[in-house]
């Protein structure tokens, strides 16, 4: 085991690709996945030590994918971090981009007052603001009329930070928001952030929260911290607070990073006893350089989801308080009050299939809790796959914690909410309802009738509670199949035949050949549909072939 | 205690040597015992050529192109003469993609897979001809180099290039630490170039750090991919280098330049240059 080197000296972050070596692409057995991300080896050497994908080498820290020929974009490190460092109530994100960057900002606007809500904070308005660039901005550069906004957003708003963030274009033209950013902080006084998070720096939008917390770690946290020894920083999104009832009985006070957190919230996150998360996949980043830089430990245990992640995580935290006298009555306790309930809910869903697509080990802890309820999980996506987390903890191995617990999942794929996937990932394992926390993915399920919980809220299923509520919501959601039967016999998917008839969803990565010859051969859709059913079998074979013979050279 | 690094900038018009003469005040500069690295930063990758005996640098761009994102720092640094670390950031083909952006993302590659190590004394940046768009300035960024010095000539159009880069630099110097080290005369055997590029340097504020003549001799060790340190030690021009590089070493010299206006530049060039040339044709 070994911790990744976080590197707060530098302004970049080092991409997720890079440092932790994930993909966006992978299709196989939740097992196959375990055995090739090797998280043991690939945590104590990222670059020697790892047969990867890197390059010509063969060797480095990524792990080997299918290459897709093309993605369908849903979101980029820009956009995470205008839905991280642009939820900080007393502090400013200005998006240094042309308008269009900023398209996403009334869905986080819905999100951040839903959160601020559900944490009982004051409502209000998101506050991003862009620099709104035009063409000459990016001929004659745009420096000014950044310090400009920076200088409008301290006189109208008077933040206690104000974040910058680059976007493709003005990271194209070398717009220089890091000395721009030290000259407004000596001038104002009060933090001014860089983060260099253009959207085409990374392939997954993840290194976008890494990001985000980089610029935290860097310029808010407090550098010389008073400890609170009853504090325990919770680094978590928009949803509701159900971890302070979880973690009273500890005597912990919950400090939530970073989205709704204030400045004040932001800044002690040094002064904590530990620090957890909801999900690894989010929390990797910061938990490990407050580790690094200030000493406060991180769980050794994966996340509390499902009786079992439950108890470990709560052992964990109560192992690293000195409160192990205590923790096993609580544990025992707990369990005797949510069992009858669960074993209930049990009955109910017995013989129903389910199928999760939702971040990465998010997804890990979503299925353990659905397992939990004795539903058959056989085929799942996560968006992403980190081979292993910046701790470099064993115990945090979520997905191998999922199957040694719950067993395999057959079909377990790694695909960045492609809707055109996502068909026949469904079709394959054909559940009876799907879980799912980001857009474009419910309509889909739905026009094959399959039912979605929409799961607003990504706290719903922590803790013991969080499986009981889920299974109670699943029941209601199940109720909806014959909504969805109707919806199904009227409405038609936008992909021809031949598409939908495809029993593998990642064909185009194995042959990408295929997509040239039917859109030179057949230039109409309705073709394509009418034609190619048989077609393309032979011509798989042929290309075939081919493959073969340019990987054999 | 960490020795301080010294990260300077060489700017000039294209073709005046500028990387000649980096490479041969380098070899000065690691002959008595300095760690220094040049990162190259011109698409067509020839600055370090002449340290590394001709062998062919894989840039780091077409590095990243061919090998994929997860690079060692080995296969794009390459030890030249003396131990000099080289570095080429290379570009895309003529034509396409954005240079610019090519050496922003050559040079924030180096920094995270840690080439910028404790023990170098110098960083030298050779940048293509004029700072042309934001990438072209990234060498000069806070926390890169802070000391620049301008390679030129006693030709018209070294000067007006020298002096619109003196723009640049005044630019980037009122808002950080980034100063002009000085004008380095790589000599064309133009009349009076020496007090032209000294009257030149004292109205930008600053001063003729030094002169080197013109000798064939350069052109000789350039034919052999070596430096004229390396290829003839003991010829005068290689004590030029070495006095090039002695006057880099003990410089305190650093100014935020003062670039004059094209009507005061046309006197210099005048009073100085052109004047004789004018009378001469008089013949």
């Amino acid at each position: 085991m070994a911790k990744r080197e976080i590197d707060l000296n530098i302004v970049d972050v080092e991409n997720r690709e890079m440092r932790l070596g994930s993909i966006i692409s992978w299709d196989g057995s939740a097992e196959e996945l375990v055995q090739n991300s090797r998280y043991e080896i690939r945590s104590r050497d990222k670059r020697k030590s790892v047969d990867g994908c890197a390059g010509k080498k063969e060797k480095g820290c990524r792990l080997c994918e299918l290459n897709m020929p093309f993605n369908q974009q849903t979101m980029c490190s820009h956009s995470i971090v205008g839905c991280q460092v642009g939820n900080i109530p007393d502090c400013i994100l200005i998006e240094h981009s042309p308008i269009g960057c900023s398209a996403i900002h009334a869905r986080f606007n819905l999100g951040y007052k839903m959160g601020l809500a559900r944490r009982g904070k004051k409502i209000e308005n998101l506050q991003i603001f862009s620099t709104n660039l035009q063409e000459n901005d990016m001929v004659f550069g745009a420096s000014d009329k950044l310090r400009q906004t920076i200088l409008d957003v301290q006189e109208r708003f008077n933040p206690k930070a104000i974040f910058i963030s680059m976007s493709c274009s003005t990271a194209i033209i070398g717009e220089d928001i890091e000395s721009i950013a030290d000259e407004m902080e000596d001038e104002l006084g009060i933090p001014v952030i860089p983060l260099f998070c253009e959207g085409f720096r990374s392939k997954h939008w993840s290194t976008g929260f890494d990001i985000s917390q980089h610029g935290i770690m860097r310029q808010i946290v407090n550098k010389n911290p008073i400890k609170q020894e009853d504090l325990i920083n919770i680094i978590a999104l928009w949803g509701t607070d159900y971890f302070t009832e979880i973690l009273k009985p500890l005597g912990l006070r919950v400090n939530y990073m970073i989205d709704m957190a204030s400045f004040d919230e932001l800044a002690q996150a040094s002064e904590a006893a530990l620090t957890a998360t909801f999900c690894h996949t989010l929390g990797s980043y910061m938990a490990t350089a407050l580790e690094n830089e200030y000493g406060v430990p991180q769980v050794d245990a994966g996340q509390p989801y499902g009786l079992k992640g439950t108890d470990d995580w709560l052992r964990s935290i109560a192992k690293l308080m000195g409160k192990e006298d205590i923790i096993e009555d609580y544990i025992k306790s707990e369990h005797e009050r949510v069992l009858p309930k669960i074993e209930e809910l049990r009955k109910k869903l017995s013989g129903v299939k389910g199928f999760v697509a939702t971040g990465s080990s998010y997804a890990h802890g979503m299925i353990s809790v659905i397992r939990e309820l004795g539903i058959l999980v056989d085929g799942s996506i996560v968006f992403h796959h980190d081979p292993v987390y910046d701790s470099g903890k064993a115990e945090q191995d979520t997905l191998k914690d999922l199957i040694d617990t719950y067993g395999n999942i057959d079909h377990f794929t790694v695909s960045k909410t492609q809707q055109f996937q996502f068909y026949g990932l469904l079709k394959r394992v054909d559940p009876d309802f799907i879980i799912i926390r980001h857009n474009g993915l419910a309509p889909l399920a739905a026009k094959i009738g399959i039912p979605a919980f929409a799961m607003g809220d990504e706290h719903f299923p922590v803790g013991y509670d969080g499986i009981i509520r889920v299974g109670e919501a699943l029941i209601e959601i199940l109720a909806r199949k014959k909504f969805g039967q109707v919806l199904q016999r009227h409405v038609k998917l936008p992909y021809s035949d031949w598409w939908l008839s495809q029993e593998d969803p990642f064909i185009l990565a194995k042959h990408p050949e295929i997509l040239d010859e039917i859109v030179s051969e057949d230039s109409t859709v309705a073709e394509i549909g009418v034609e190619t059913v048989i077609k393309p079998e032979k011509k798989v074979s042929k290309s075939k072939k081919a493959t073969a013979k340019s990987k054999s050279a | 205690m960490a020795k301080e690094l010294r990260q300077i900038a060489i700017y000039g018009k294209g073709g005046i040597g500028k990387s000649t003469t980096t490479q041969n005040l380098t070899a000065g500069l690691a002959e008595n015992g300095k760690n220094v690295m040049i990162v190259g930063c011109d698409p067509k990758a020839d600055s370090t050529r002449l340290l590394l005996g001709g062998l062919a640098q894989k840039t780091v761009l077409d590095t990243l192109r061919e090998t994929g994102e997860d690079i060692d720092l080995d296969l794009i640094v390459k030890e030249g003469y003396r131990g000099i670390k080289c570095v080429e950031s290379g570009g895309p083909e003529p034509g396409v993609g954005c240079a610019g952006r090519g050496i922003i993302t050559s040079i924030g590659l180096l920094e995270r897979l840690g080439a910028y190590e404790d023990d170098l004394d110098y960083v030298f940046y050779d940048v293509l001809g004029d700072v042309v768009c934001g990438g072209f300035a990234m060498p000069i960024r806070e926390g890169k180099a802070r000391e620049i010095y301008i390679v030129g000539s006693g030709e018209m159009m070294a000067l007006y290039a020298a002096n619109n880069i003196a723009k640049g630099i005044q630019k980037y110097a009122k808002k950080g630490k980034v100063r002009l080290g000085g004008i380095i005369c790589n000599s064309r055997n133009v009349d009076r170039e020496t007090e032209l590029l000294r009257a030149f340097a004292e109205e930008l504020g600053t001063q003729l750090i030094h002169y080197v003549p013109r000798d064939n001799i350069v052109q000789h060790a350039e034919i052999r991919k070596k430096t004229v340190i390396d290829f003839a030690s003991e010829s005068a021009q290689a004590d030029e280098y070495r006095d090039l590089a002695k006057k880099i070493e003990e410089n305190k010299h650093f100014v935020i330049p003062k670039p004059m206006t094209q009507d005061r530049l046309e006197e210099i060039l005048f009073e100085y240059g052109l004047m004789d040339a004018v009378e001469d044709y008089k013949i």
